[in-house]
């Protein structure tokens, strides 16, 4: 099965020398993962999910705040792949975000369904910051690739000015409404939305000049 | 580009991709591009770019490892993708039923139907009402439960008089011979409605949803059918439950 992934016996780490062609190898080996799912290719399935699996479990979790919740959001992100594979489109962007997108919203509608963000809230108190722990251990996944982006997206986001950094944190990692933020923060909700946008923004140029 | 303002565009779509838009901005969100129009190159463009933004940041976090079994039990519920079951997964010792609002189709775990089946058959989980879910929830504490009779394993359904939607749940199951599936059927004034194709799952379970008002069904059965699920019975019942 899957013989004709480009990639997929493939195991030979990229030239860590060359952190863009090894960015460049990963995507191009998700996309064609991510083709050869919608030919119903159960290996290439299982390869999306080791792979980025663990990294949706991680903003699942500090979404819904709970290992099992977090479990039903990684797998319905999943499943939705495994039913849809088409709904990707290589235009858009990189596999690895939108499969990200995928889980991050099915965690925010499970916290607000559930409606454990009041509990979790009761639990953990008041916003607990992004998690910037030391260099992530390769060995728990297959990480080809996603040491860069971790240090690209963690420096992006710590050069963010404090203020645009914790209301987009609590957005997205909370899964806070605009509404719920500015009522926490006791802020207008105006300076939430401003400092949403202006922080976005930063992102979005930092983030683009890197290669998917 | 065009002269088209997409200010106020691209300050919902920064928040949308985060989650962070209650309701009314996010029909605002709709409404504005909407009169874009699906092909506004700036819209698409906004769009995309900070989509990929925010899918990125899940990299900031650490990688949480999932548990080893979480592979294969995703891998099994694509399998059955597609059964119409509605039921999610055994989440801390209970039990989801019924579809989320953004899910089209019915998953569950096969857990769901060993727990789903040891709950209803041994009545503490029903008497507990501890199945919920999303659709309108399921609750369990107000259902019938009917159990099937046969030597093929234990069957049992349980629904809400007056409403539509039942839940049949097997566990002992007998192994249909190979090619060949369980159908369930509702029987109306001794006319057979077919209900659900199932195979049981390793270990004999179970978990088959219909979308069927049981009100007007006077009895059910179950019979071993082609996988094409045939819209008559071919054999004879192997279990049958009365249900007046």
């Amino acid at each position: 099965m899957g013989s004709a992934l480009l990639f997929e016996e493939r195991s030979a780490e990229p030239d860590r020398g060359d952190a863009v062609a090894g960015l460049d190898v990963t995507e191009a080996r998700d996309r064609d993962l991510v083709r050869a799912v919608g030919r119903g290719n159960e290996e290439a399935f299982r390869g999306l999910f080791r792979r980025y699996a663990p990294s949706a479990m991680a903003v699942a979790r500090r979404v819904v705040g709970q290992p099992y919740l977090a479990e039903e959001a990684v797998q319905e992100g999943f499943l939705a792949l495994w039913r849809n594979p088409h709904a990707y489109e290589e235009m858009r962007g990189s596999v690895k975000a939108w499969l990200m997108a995928t889980v991050h919203n099915r965690a925010v509608d499970l916290v607000r369904r559930e409606e454990t963000q009041r509990r979790r809230a009761e639990n953990t108190g008041p916003h607990e910051g992004l998690v910037v722990l030391d260099d992530p251990a390769e060995s728990v996944v297959d990480e080809m690739g996603l040491p860069e982006e971790r240090k690209a997206v963690r420096a992006a986001l710590e050069a963010l000015p404090p203020e645009q950094r914790a209301v987009i944190e609590l957005m997205y990692f909370s899964g806070l409404s605009q509404t719920t933020i500015a009522e926490k923060l006791s802020l207008p909700l105006g300076t939430v939305k401003s400092r949403t946008l202006l922080g976005m923004r930063k992102l979005r140029s930092t983030l683009s000049g890197m290669e998917r | 580009m065009t002269m088209r303002d997409h200010s106020a565009i691209e300050e919902l779509l920064s928040a949308e991709v985060l989650g962070g838009l209650d309701d009314r901005d996010r029909e605002a969100l709709y409404r504005e591009m909407g009169e874009h129009g699906p092909d506004c190159p700036e819209c698409r463009q906004l769009r995309d770019e900070y989509g990929e933004v925010a899918g990125r940041m899940a990299f900031a976090l650490e990688p949480v490892p999932i548990r080893p079994e979480l592979e294969e039990e995703t891998v099994e519920l694509t399998r059955m993708q597609g059964q119409g079951v509605p039921l999610r997964r055994v989440r801390g010792g209970r039990v989801v039923a019924g579809l989320g609002r953004m899910r089209p189709f019915g998953v569950f775990s096969p857990l769901v139907a060993a727990a789903a089946a040891v709950a209803l058959f041994f009545g503490g989980w029903v008497a507990r009402g501890l199945i919920e879910g999303g659709g309108p929830p399921f609750d369990v504490a107000t259902a019938r439960v009917v159990t099937f009779q046969g030597e093929a394993g234990d069957l049992a359904v349980a629904y809400r008089p007056g409403q539509t939607g039942a839940y049949v749940f097997g566990s002992n199951l007998q192994a249909p011979p190979s090619n060949r599936v369980y159908e369930v059927w509702m029987f109306q004034e001794g006319t057979p409605v077919r209900g659900a194709c199932f195979r049981p799952k390793p270990g004999g379970t179970s978990l088959t949803y219909l979308d069927a008002n049981l009100e007007t069904a006077q009895q059910m059965a179950v019979t071993v059918e082609s996988p094409s699920c045939p819209s008559a019975p071919t054999t004879q019942p192997i279990l049958t439950a009365d249900l007046t």
